[in-house]
């Protein structure tokens, strides 16, 4: 589930080459930017953006159309949906870069030791991202957020967990690439030092493929948030959380139309937005 | 070659295993046990010396090392032990659900692949920059959909609004086409985007140009190269999206009321049936070892070039 | 090679997308009419969807309103409890006696019953089962019932009289084999171990329907028993169900329930949310909104818990809640603002509005008198700790995270801090026993008998409370002991005021259990605490 769009490690050959060859404009590149700007925006000055509460609703303007008092209008309970997508946002966001840091910092080292170490090493760790692989991701996210218990940045992690294989599979063929490359054999023939070469050469050339997949993971760990909120694992309530917010908006798609789809609509720019940006990196990199 | 199948089928074997002790470990750590949220449902009035009598007689108070060497033992004579939450034999749940769900997840990624190939192949070939643009905007546009709510929009648009596809009743096919779809889609994206690539790629070899020139068609050149470049991807994403239609048949199974390891894997988790999940981890780790072995083997049949390097494997 | 592959692939691709296409296109149906009430017609089939796979199918268990909708047509009861007037009228017991302190009944039965296995249904089968629902059997698992007291043991005098023995009065244990898990069931079925009882296949019942097909957790189709004659005396209707076939498929999301009724897809729905009435209606629908009967659904606050434990504290919660404004905001008139402990509608009612009104004042100056202070953000503290309580989302109630946040939110006014906790069920079971991890529960339980506030707060019943006040299980057995019902019902209302004044139940609403029928649905009826009965429904729908 979280390995969605991870589809660069799943090239056995070249792995580092993805990017949707789409020829947007750089216009397309800029609203992106100006898309996780806007959200990290909301995530960090909330105030700027709605006055509303949204935590404490008005129960008697309960389930109210948009309108120019409620630009998103109002849920069940009469809270303001706009302040709830600008105040989730913060928790959304960090979701995803915790969701993405887990998968990154966890799966990169694994990724960058087996696949500079070599031998045996390798081979261990490539069976133990096999078993990563092999189980379930889905059951494995949920039985750790029944240890960690509910909340998002627990389930943040669990969906991190997730994409650990995704990372090391990746970071580890980048690693074995680079490696071969003639300026490394060069920089260990001139006798440098294992970690230094690993450091100065190895790491900084494999990332740039690494980066483009946490971009990528980031919308898909939002995205992964929300089906745990469908599952009943979200949010602390009241919490707004972008996921959390479609998932139970999803009940009153037939009466309610906006409490599900305009959340959901910030989430589709917002995840669409990163995916664009993973793309100019890996292209970058190219 | 026989080697390299000895040691593949022992990587595999031992994947196995580990997959089983991880999930016999993660699920010891679990807060309470399926015992106590059967048996202290209030309706049943149970004191907790009666639950404690019920847990040794269902042996869950043994040592646990007893008990995962007494569980691995079972595992590999075929026998998975009951379902605490329904007392059935857990491989009598798997045979239930796993039929419905392998349908589900078979069709779901052919159609995922119907999908990809569409929208690579006719992006690739179209004059017109804007169709091709808005045909390769599409994955991304699929990846941004929670699965849930794509189901639920679809129900609600082809089968209540249109009445085209009835998710109650109807027969079989009926109720297939609307998970399948809610399924695929997602899975399509990723693919699309690797096809889409290889064409790209294809396009821009020397060798097209030469084809080209001796007068054959762009159409004929794309169909020519767009099997080879679309088996490889298509294979080793097979191979890695298992988890991922898993996960989606949790999703799409709970939105459309179909049984299934999906929904099976939710409500184990839900009252903790620890027999029901260490099965499914076993389940569906077999499966993508299997999967994963047979992508594997493939390759060099496949690819001559990825002959020479048998053995690396990202 | 690649190429014809290739091909063929995509032509059968495409073949497929048309093949889609038209069979969407022919499938479409056109919507039903309404058919006109009038004389009952036999046949057809019945479509309904239910909110979550049954459960274990031991019938004690059957109160878990999935297993009731399956099992209430698979078997029958001794007696039946007319959920109007609540008075208890035979049925597959023709009549009894009790002697005058409630600790011997003497039920006999109805001649030529079978179950649908062909054995009969006699004095033995009857002993057999109540031995079983009062005593339980350590060898086999099978856990007491709850609806049971004092059960000592049964006395087969003949082929069809039977006699229970109770230790102590057990007035209950009359309307206690109306009840849906004292449904009967064959000698054989009574005799397997818990987990062979808990599965469908194995309940063999004498009841109006039989089951001809189970797809676990998705489907579960009943076909009438053409020989089936021993429906309650007291009905105009007799001999075999109306319809043919009754298919019951779990279908958990709530808008695909709704959606699938409004656009015809099926014929009858349980659990319709508070949100989608209006739509059914809208629809030309139509809404049962059943009552329930019993302890209303509510806040149950346990003395146990520190900060609970002063009586001011909980008093103070229980006025700073606005239940009307928690029905207004969430439900309809289908969920009546509750005004006692108990339903209007249970046995032993008293009205304790008065009592029970939104006062924010009253609950600041209580929390006040107690010592707690408001801090700079609004939560009140003392000796450095918090006004701060947790309670997890309960899901078998209605909207239950959306009932708890709007009521964290009418605290917040009166300076109490509630935390919204929503867990597994493993996480919820371990910390259920704990006042200080759970300090207080939102709950109810339906059951058309006195004996259902002694289910909820007696301590070796469920003991929602976790209860330490003696008092209140003394009070609690008085009750289920007393066997005058007049004094029975004075014993009910002293608890309920009881309880009312010691703060221990906030009341939110009479919960019922929400359906919604096709209009050619006829004679929808339900058990007392509205489980459906679908012996009397026929369907006017000619194609049906």
């Amino acid at each position: 589930m979280t390995a969605q769009s991870g589809i660069d490690v799943l090239q056995p050959t070249s792995p580092a080459r993805t990017g949707l060859s789409l020829r947007l404009p750089p216009a397309g590149l800029m609203l992106a930017w100006l898309a996780i700007a806007v959200a990290v925006l909301w995530a960090t000055v909330p105030g700027l953006f709605t006055g509303h509460d949204p935590i404490n609703g008005v129960p008697a303007e309960k389930l109210q159309a948009p309108s120019a008092a409620h630009l998103f209008g109002t849920d069940a309970l009469g809270r303001d949906l706009l302040a709830r997508v600008v105040h989730g946002s913060a928790r959304s966001l960090s979701g995803g870069f915790v969701a993405v840091a887990v998968g990154l910092v966890v799966g990169t080292l694994l990724g960058l030791l087996a696949g500079s170490v070599g031998g045996l090493l390798d081979e261990l760790v490539m069976r133990v991202v096999d078993v990563l692989l092999a189980v379930p991701g889905l059951l494995l996210a949920l039985t750790a957020i029944i240890l960690l218990g509910a909340g998002t940045t627990n389930v943040a992690i669990a969906v991190g967990i997730g994409s650990v294989a995704a990372f090391a599979r990746l970071t580890r063929s980048e690693v074995v690439r680079v490696r071969r490359t003639d300026y490394v054999e060069a920089a260990f023939g001139s006798g440098g030092r294992f970690f230094t070469v690993l450091r100065r050469h190895v790491l900084p050339n494999s990332l740039g493929p690494v980066v483009a997949l946490a971009a990528v993971q980031f919308g898909s760990a939002i995205l992964a948030i929300s089906t745990f909120s469908f599952l009943g694992y979200g949010a602390k309530p009241p919490d707004p959380e972008w996921g959390l917010l479609i998932a139970e908006g999803r009940n009153y798609l037939a009466t309610s139309w906006w409490l599900t789809t305009l959340p959901g609509l910030v989430v589709v720019l917002v995840v669409v937005a990163a995916g664009r940006i993973s793309r100019s990196i890996s292209r970058e990199d190219r | 070659m026989t080697r390299y199948l000895a040691l593949r089928v022992g990587q595999a074997v031992l994947v196995l295993w580990a997959a089983f002790t991880a999930g016999f470990v993660l699920l010891q750590l679990l807060p309470g046990d399926s015992i106590l949220i059967k048996f202290q449902n209030p309706e049943l009035g149970l004191s907790p010396d009666q639950i404690a009598e019920i847990r040794r007689l269902y042996g869950s108070d043994a040592p646990a090392i007893v008990r995962y060497v007494h569980t691995l033992l079972g595992f590999l004579h075929g026998d998975f032990g009951y379902s605490i939450d329904t007392g059935t034999p857990v491989l009598d749940r798997l045979a239930e659900g796993l039929p419905a769900t392998a349908k589900l997840a078979t069709l779901g990624f052919l159609v995922a692949v119907l999908i990809a190939v569409t929208i690579a192949f006719v992006s690739s070939y179209s004059r017109f920059a804007w169709i091709r643009g808005a045909l390769l905007a599409l994955p991304s546009l699929f990846v941004s959909v929670p699965t849930f709510w794509l189901g639920i929009v679809l129900i609600q648009v082809f089968s209540f609004q249109l009445k085209l596809v009835p998710v109650i009743g109807g027969t079989g096919f009926e109720q297939l086409i609307l998970p399948v779809l809610t399924l695929a889609v997602p899975i399509s994206a990723p693919l699309a985007q690797v096809l889409a690539r290889s064409l790209d790629q294809v396009q821009a070899q020397p060798f097209v140009a030469v084809v080209a020139a001796k007068g054959a068609s762009q159409r004929w050149i794309l169909w020519r190269h767009v099997a080879r470049n679309a088996l490889l991807p298509t294979l080793t994403i097979a191979g890695v999206t298992f988890g991922e239609l898993i996960a989606g048949s949790v999703v799409t199974e709970t939105v459309f009321g179909r049984n299934g390891i999906g929904r099976l894997t939710e409500q184990a988790v839900a009252v903790q049936d620890t027999p029901v999940m260490l099965a499914i981890v076993v389940l569906s780790a077999t499966v993508f070892v299997l999967v994963n072995l047979v992508v594997d083997l493939l390759y060099p049949v496949l690819d001559p070039r990825l002959a020479a390097k048998v053995g690396v494997t990202a | 090679m690649p190429r014809t592959r290739l091909r063929s692939t995509l032509r059968a691709g495409v073949a497929a997308l048309a093949t889609i296409g038209l069979l969407a296109a022919c499938s479409a149906n056109a919507a039903s009419d309404a058919g006109d009430a009038g004389q009952p017609v036999y046949g057809g089939t019945l479509t309904y969807l239910e909110h979550q796979p049954p459960s274990c199918l031991y019938l004690p268990a059957a109160g878990f309103y999935p297993n009731g909708g399956v099992l209430n047509q698979l078997t029958d009861k001794l007696t039946w409890q007319d959920p109007k007037t609540l008075k208890i009228e035979p049925w597959i017991a023709k009549s009894w006696e009790i002697n005058a302190d409630a600790t011997e009944y003497t039920f006999h039965l109805r001649d030529g019953v079978t179950f649908s296995d062909g054995s009969p249904l006699d004095a033995e089968t009857v002993a057999a089962n109540f031995d079983v629902y009062g005593l339980g059997n350590k060898e086999l698992k099978l856990p007491v019932a709850e609806f049971v007291n004092n059960y000592a043991r049964s006395e087969v005098i003949d082929k069809s009289t039977v006699k229970f023995h109770f230790n102590k009065p057990s007035p209950g244990f009359l309307q206690g084999t109306s009840v849906i898990g004292a449904g009967l069931v064959s000698k054989k079925t009574i005799s397997l171990p818990y987990e062979e009882q808990c599965q469908l296949k194995n309940v063999v019942g004498s009841g109006p329907f039989t089951v001809a097909n189970q797809v676990v957790d998705k489907e579960i189709d009943l076909v009438a028993r053409k020989d089936y004659s021993w429906a309650p005396p007291s009905f105009a209707h007799q001999g075999r169900a109306y319809l043919d076939k009754i298919k019951i498929i779990v279908t958990p999301e709530d808008n695909v329930r709704v959606g699938a009724l409004t656009s015809g897809q099926a014929d009858y729905v349980r659990y319709v949310q508070a949100y989608d009435e209006a739509t059914v209606k809208a629809a030309g629908y139509r809404i049962y909104a059943e009552p329930t009967r019993g302890v209303n659904n509510g806040l149950y606050l346990r003395p146990a818990n520190s900060i609970l434990q002063d009586v001011n504290v909980r008093k103070a919660l229980q006025a700073g809640t606005d239940a009307k404004e928690v029905v207004e905001t969430l439900f309809t008139d289908s969920y009546p603002v509750a005004t006692s402990v108990l339903s209007k509608l249970a046995a032993g009612y008293v009205d304790l509005s008065a009592q029970l009104g939104y006062d924010p004042a009253k609950a600041n100056s209580l929390l006040d008198q107690a010592g707690w202070v408001r801090g700079a953000d609004g939560i009140r503290e003392k000796g450095g700790r918090k006004l701060q309580l947790s309670v997890f989302v309960s899901g078998p109630q209605p909207l239950s995270k959306q009932t708890l946040e709007l009521v964290a939110q009418q605290w917040t006014k009166i300076g109490v801090k509630l935390d919204v906790r929503q867990a597994d069920s493993g996480t919820q079971a371990a910390a259920l026993k704990d006042a200080e991890k759970t300090p207080l529960v939102h709950s109810m339980v339906g059951r058309a008998d006195q004996d259902v506030i002694k289910s909820q707060f007696h301590t070796r019943n469920r003991d929602v409370l976790l209860s330490n006040d003696a008092q209140l299980d003394r009070l609690l057995e008085e009750q289920s002991a007393l066997v005058d019902a007049n004094a029975r019902n004075a014993k009910v209302a002293e608890i309920q005021r009881y309880v009312v004044d010691q703060g221990y139940a906030i009341p939110l609403f009479e919960e019922p259990q929400v359906y919604g029928a096709a209009p050619y649905v006829h004679g929808v009826s339900f058990e007392a605490v509205a489980r459906p009965s679908f012996y009397d429904v026929w369907l006017s729908k000619k194609d049906k």
